[in-house]
């Protein structure tokens, strides 16, 4: 298989020491299609998960509503013990169900759109899934949630699979060395804009969506250069923290 | 000042008590102290007494013993020592024990939060939960569990069973209640009975079933496992608390395994007079299957082990020197 122009350039721009480690990088593509993935729940689970999910938008993303979707599925109080991280398990849930169902939620007409437009309609309607479940206004709490040290290492995982999956489902599926910039990009974009998303006031999230249309702008006018997109990366990350500060999220 | 006379006098009165051994303490005592004794090396198991392993013998420590004989043997190690029992689990573990459990207890968040009343009556009855602490000994858990469902989930009415083969334990249990806000109401009761048998307790009554330094005494564990099963409700909750024969850092398990092995008889020689049941506890531990093993054990019986999906299925505590095993009982 044969770089691109833009892979070659993003691999010459990298410092030497690291060339190797991009140009052998393996594709560990993953996402729904390549693998018959096991059930992400156990029946039980899915049980309880789903009926306190829909507590979520009174209760928010707490035990209590965990609690509440266990005695709705036949279980007890005591019953969520089966979940060890306690509210965290239902913003897992969230992003779990919601990356799995998105290829169901969205159709292209062939061969009309390009892998941008197609990337930038799979973000918006990732970020819809968030206000059609009715937790948008609860999301703030997830993301406090998923920014505690012993869940960083689960969201950020969570984070790839879904930016992956948007790669896969806007048609890319060149295999290149840029692949990890663009997982990169795509997982700084998605996360900024949804920490947007949150505050956003407007109608029909029309602020949102032009938030992401200069995002996804910069990182065109950017290339797929990998030391540029990591600093801009890097820089997201500080906004983010700043954003989230500034809403009285503690972190 | 005052409450230390009779405590020092209690310790006193403990250096001549033959027998007792709280089990859960040596291994966090000798994780926690500087090498001061000395150190013998330790015992190989004796493989040729595992011999002839017909369905009649089982393990005592290392000696392998008749069946009928280890449950009377277990009594014994526990016998006489009730008395001084929670003094020398402080004793012990330097109190590291009682992190443990009170991380046991919160994790677990027994109780029932009361819900707000509905706009129209007639208001809910109150709930509550029946939680069975077996291998409860002097009742170290259930007040933790009630203390826990009280204070943090107001919940006044979830009451604890304290189980335990000995009745000596059991009285020292009901002796400390009286001195807990509990002792005037319904929500502590005892029961004298092998984890084995509970046919005292009926089918599908029990919210939280919880063993904290017990269940390696038993001699059929899997029976145990299933006569949990059988009383939890459908939901009902199966937890345990045991140290592990094993931590995973290969050079701190050899250094415990001499410590275990070489000092604790010592201590327990030196502290109690007894050297054999500190022999004995320190050997049972080593018997006990490792996490992966017993969490299999909880699976095997049909329980829904939380955590599994990440291939654990446990939690491990002080770098693994115990660990919590839960299962949940299907709907
Ligand atoms: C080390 S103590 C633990 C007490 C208490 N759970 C705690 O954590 O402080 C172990 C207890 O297990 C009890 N025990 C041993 N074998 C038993 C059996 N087969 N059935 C019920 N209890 C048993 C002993 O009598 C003793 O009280």
């Amino acid at each position: 298989m044969s770089l691109t122009p833009m892979a070659l350039r993003s691999v010459l721009r990298t410092p030497t020491g690291l060339r190797p480690l991009l140009l052998q990088a393996p594709r560990a593509l993953y996402h729904s299609y390549e693998h018959a993935q096991p059930p992400p729940y156990r029946e039980a689970e899915s049980a309880i998960l789903s009926s306190a999910f829909t507590y979520v938008p009174t209760h928010g993303f707490t035990q209590e509503a965990l609690t509440l979707g266990a005695k709705d599925a036949g279980y007890l109080d005591i019953s969520t013990n089966l979940f060890p991280k306690g509210a965290f398990e239902l913003v897992k849930y969230h992003l779990t169900t919601q990356r799995l169902g998105l290829k169901d939620r969205i159709q292209f007409p062939d061969g009309q759109m390009g892998v941008g437009r197609k990337v930038r309609s799979l973000v918006l309607e990732r970020l819809r899934a968030n206000a059609d479940t009715g937790v948008i206004n609860r999301w703030q709490e997830a993301l406090a949630l998923m920014s505690l040290a012993e869940n960083i290492p689960a969201s950020l995982r969570e984070l790839s699979a879904l930016s992956d999956e948007i790669w896969f489902l806007s048609g890319d599926i060149s295999v290149d060395t840029s692949w990890y910039t663009k997982r990169a990009s795509l997982s700084a974009i998605y996360a900024a804009t949804e920490v947007y998303q949150t505050t956003d006031k407007s109608t029909d999230f029309k602020d949102t969506e032009q938030f992401l249309d200069r995002r996804l702008e910069e990182l065109r006018v950017m290339g797929g250069a990998v030391g540029n997109t990591l600093e801009w990366v890097g820089f997201q990350g500080g906004a983010l923290v700043n954003l989230l500060r500034s809403k009285g999220v503690r972190i | 000042m005052a409450s230390a006379v009779p405590r020092a006098a209690k310790r006193l009165r403990l250096t001549n008590t033959p027998g007792y051994v709280c089990t859960d303490c040596r291994r966090a005592f000798a994780a926690s102290t500087q090498p001061r004794l000395q150190q013998q090396p330790p015992p190989q198991p004796p493989p040729s007494q595992h011999v002839g392993q017909t369905a009649k013998t089982t393990h005592f420590g290392f000696e392998t013993v008749a069946e009928e004989l280890k449950a009377s043997k277990v009594r014994t190690v526990f016998s006489s020592v009730a008395s001084s029992y929670d003094t020398m689990n402080d004793l012990m573990s330097l109190g590291i024990h009682r992190l443990w459990k009170d991380h046991f207890v919160r994790s677990l968040n027994p109780g029932i939060r009361p819900t707000p009343p509905p706009p129209r009556p007639p208001p809910p009855p109150p709930q509550s939960q029946r939680i069975l602490d077996i291998a409860g000994g002097t009742g170290d858990i259930a007040f933790r569990l009630l203390d826990h469902a009280t204070t943090t989930n107001r919940d006044p009415h979830t009451s604890v069973l304290i189980s335990d083969i000995n009745p000596q334990m059991l009285a020292e249990g009901r002796k400390r209640c009286l001195s807990t806000p509990y002792h005037a109401t319904n929500r502590v009761s005892f029961l004298e009975a092998n984890a084995e048998d509970l046919s005292a307790i009926e089918s599908s009554s029990i919210d939280l079933y919880t063993v904290a330094f017990g269940i390696r005494n038993f001699t059929h564990k899997a029976t145990a496992l299933r006569e949990a099963y059988r009383v939890l409700k459908p939901g009902g909750v199966f937890a345990c608390l045991e140290f592990t024969p094993n931590l995973a850092n290969p050079v701190l398990n050899a250094l415990y395994k001499r410590w275990s092995f070489g000092a604790i008889p010592l201590i327990g020689q030196l502290v109690a007079g007894d050297r054999e049941s500190y022999q004995y506890l320190v050997e049972s531990i080593e018997k006990f299957p490792s996490q992966r093993e017993f969490a299999a054990m909880v699976r095997e019986t049909g329980f829904l082990v939380p955590g599994d999906a990440e291939g654990g299925g446990w939690e491990d505590l002080s770098m693994g020197i115990a660990a919590v095993h839960k299962g949940v009982k299907p709907v």
